[in-house]
């Protein structure tokens, strides 16, 4: 058994241009961690989550590489990063995709795919190597559904 | 000197030891300024290869370290890596920006004082990763363009750093060598350096200085920062600023005391060591005590070896004597051309190639021109001028110093970046207002 046995094919998918707007609405709406992000030719691009949505909320000085490590000096309300988030909503989301996400191709056996999902706690892309192109997503409870519904 | 392999070259490999050392020495440079290659791998396979063709042997090597410098090095770099952990850098850059009610240009003015008295103290490199991300924060709050407080930072860094002995390495080598201490650098230097300061804040703010504007809320969100609460460890900050006091003593002490700055500074980190750990249970302290010693960096450590051994095996040749005789013949022997024209040669070369491997070379060179130039006391001028030119010769090119290539990225992530040519372009002139200020200074003072 392999990755694309237990991936769902028809995953919702976010382009480069979509505004920080939409792509928060699926978000909330659908409590999707990441969504995959693809170019008009369905090739994978990383994905886009609530880890991108809490990093433009947050100040650039502490995201950014060797940036501070902690901030308990500043005191912000929810006002305040609501409004950090609204300075930034109508930017497209392609200033926030994280393009270092671990994916599997079609053929991963079932237990590396299983390893992938374990190490790193969210749904997992499925991608054709040769093409690049997105084929598929893997959350957790697709694998664990499929395991639960399989005959012992 | 130790010259035992001097015969085993000429045997291997044919050549004349002055030769293979001279080849060898060049060919290290010029990896080492292709940027090709780890500069740490490089001059440890020189070294090696000193040792291995059988110019030094590895006792000889030994010798040529110049474990005054690693020990201060190092011992100094501990004491940072804790000291860091407390959030002093961060309290001290927030406490600034709110000193001066958070208008623009006084945060600039602020912020490039504190880099430049931090860089006095400890290593530059490590100054401008503490200070650099509380800039953004406070520019990102203020609306302004960040780059004219990450150009004043950079110049202060390195400003700095030439004020004290132990600022930047440069000044570490040269007062091990020519047994100046802690205190000469600071009699000598500092009030100079404070002069050229204050001389380059002048077009920095002439060029950005009135452009630097933020509305009175923007404003606010910096005052209502709470400094206070930066500090992550008050009792860690207390013990680090102990020892500090206690190695900044040590140093001034140091000639009285009769131990050498590198007892003084590993000291000083053993002794905040022993502090941090000492409420900590064994496998604790294990953990952290690897913590500490891994952010030690050992590339700068290994490069120094490695350079120290290459030079001294150069230096055991005569290759050093005949560069030197032919240098003083360029300069008719004359000490007062010499300290100049080395003070303004020292800061072009080091503008564009590592001054620490400039420094170590020069060194043994400029030990050679006592006899002609009338004995060690003559050449303090000349030992004044190296470190001036080879310092401040950072601030010309953004390729000058490590300190700006840390700046240099910090600008970058910005979506600002520091472009070599512009760069070069403003800073290379402000480079030569405090060379020129540097040139009357020396004149005047020494010759």
């Amino acid at each position: 058994m392999t990755a694309s046995l237990i991936m769902d094919p028809k995953p919702t998918v976010l382009h480069p241009s979509d505004t920080v707007r939409t792509a928060t609405h699926y978000i909330m709406h659908h409590r999707y961690r990441n969504l995959p992000v693809v170019d008009d030719n369905g090739c994978y691009l990383g994905v886009f989550g609530v880890h991108c949505l809490m990093r433009l909320m947050l100040p650039q000085a502490v995201v950014m590489k060797e940036g501070l490590t902690t901030i308990p000096f500043i005191r912000e309300t929810l006002s305040d990063l609501h409004r950090r988030l609204i300075e930034v909503e109508n930017g497209p989301i392609s200033q926030c995709i994280n393009e270092v996400v671990t994916v599997v191709e079609p053929n991963t056996p079932l237990l590396e795919t299983l390893l992938v999902l374990y190490k790193t706690r969210t749904s997992v892309p499925v991608v054709e190597k040769a093409s690049g192109r997105l084929v598929g997503m893997i959350s957790y409870w697709d694998v664990t559904r499929k395991i639960l519904a399989a005959e012992v | 000197m130790v010259t035992e392999g001097t015969e085993a070259v000429r045997l291997l490999l044919g050549m004349d030891p002055a030769w293979f050392a001279g080849v060898l020495f060049v060919m290290t440079y010029v990896v080492i300024m292709t940027d090709r290659l780890n500069r740490a791998i490089v001059s440890l396979m020189a070294a090696g290869l000193m040792i291995a063709a059988g110019l030094l042997n590895q006792e000889a090597a030994l010798h040529g370290i110049d474990f005054n410098t690693i020990g201060l090095l190092t011992g100094m770099m501990i004491i940072v890596t804790i000291t860091k952990k407390s959030g002093i850098f961060q309290y001290l850059a927030i406490w600034s920006a709110k000193k001066v009610d958070a208008r623009p240009w006084g945060i600039l003015v602020m912020l490039a004082v504190v880099t430049a008295v931090l860089s006095a103290l400890l290593p530059n490199v490590t100054t401008v990763l503490m200070i650099a991300p509380v800039t953004l924060l406070i520019t990102d709050a203020l609306k302004v363009n960040p780059y004219p407080y990450l150009f004043a930072q950079l110049f202060a860094a390195n400003i700095g750093g030439t004020a004290t002995l132990i600022g930047d390495p440069p000044n570490i080598m040269i007062g091990t060598a020519a047994n100046l201490t802690f205190n000469d650098f600071l009699v000598n230097l500092a009030p100079l350096m404070v002069v050229v300061f204050a001389a380059t804040m002048l077009p920095i703010y002439l060029i950005w200085g009135r452009t630097l504007t933020s509305t009175p809320e923007q404003r606010q969100r910096v005052l209502d920062y709470r400094e206070a609460d930066a500090i992550t460890d008050r009792r860690l900050l207390w013990q680090s600023l102990s020892v500090l006091a206690v190695v900044i003593t040590g140093f001034a002490l140091a000639d009285v005391l009769h131990v050498e700055v590198a007892t003084v500074a590993m000291f000083g980190a053993s002794l905040l060591l022993l502090l941090d750990n000492l409420p900590r249970s064994p496998s604790e302290q294990n953990k952290v005590v690897e913590q500490t010693f891994a952010e030690i960096e050992w590339q700068t450590i290994f490069f120094f070896i490695g350079l120290f051994i290459l030079v001294y095996g150069l230096g055991t040749t005569g290759l050093m004597e005949d560069v030197a005789h032919d240098l003083l013949e360029l300069t008719g022997g004359n000490a007062k051309v010499t300290a100049i024209s080395l003070l303004w040669a020292s800061a072009v070369a080091s503008a564009f190639v590592d001054n620490i491997p400039y420094v170590a070379t020069m060194i043994p060179l400029i030990k050679n021109m006592a006899p002609s130039l009338g004995g060690p006391q003559a050449l303090v001028p000349i030992w004044w001028s190296l470190s001036l030119g080879a310092c401040l010769g950072g601030n010309g090119t953004l390729v000058g110093s490590s300190s700006n290539l840390i700046i240099a990225s910090f600008a970058e992530r910005t979506g600002r970046p520091i472009r070599f040519l512009p760069f070069l372009l403003m800073a290379f002139p402000l480079m030569l207002l405090s060379l020129l200020i540097s040139t009357v200074y020396v004149y005047l003072r020494y010759l």
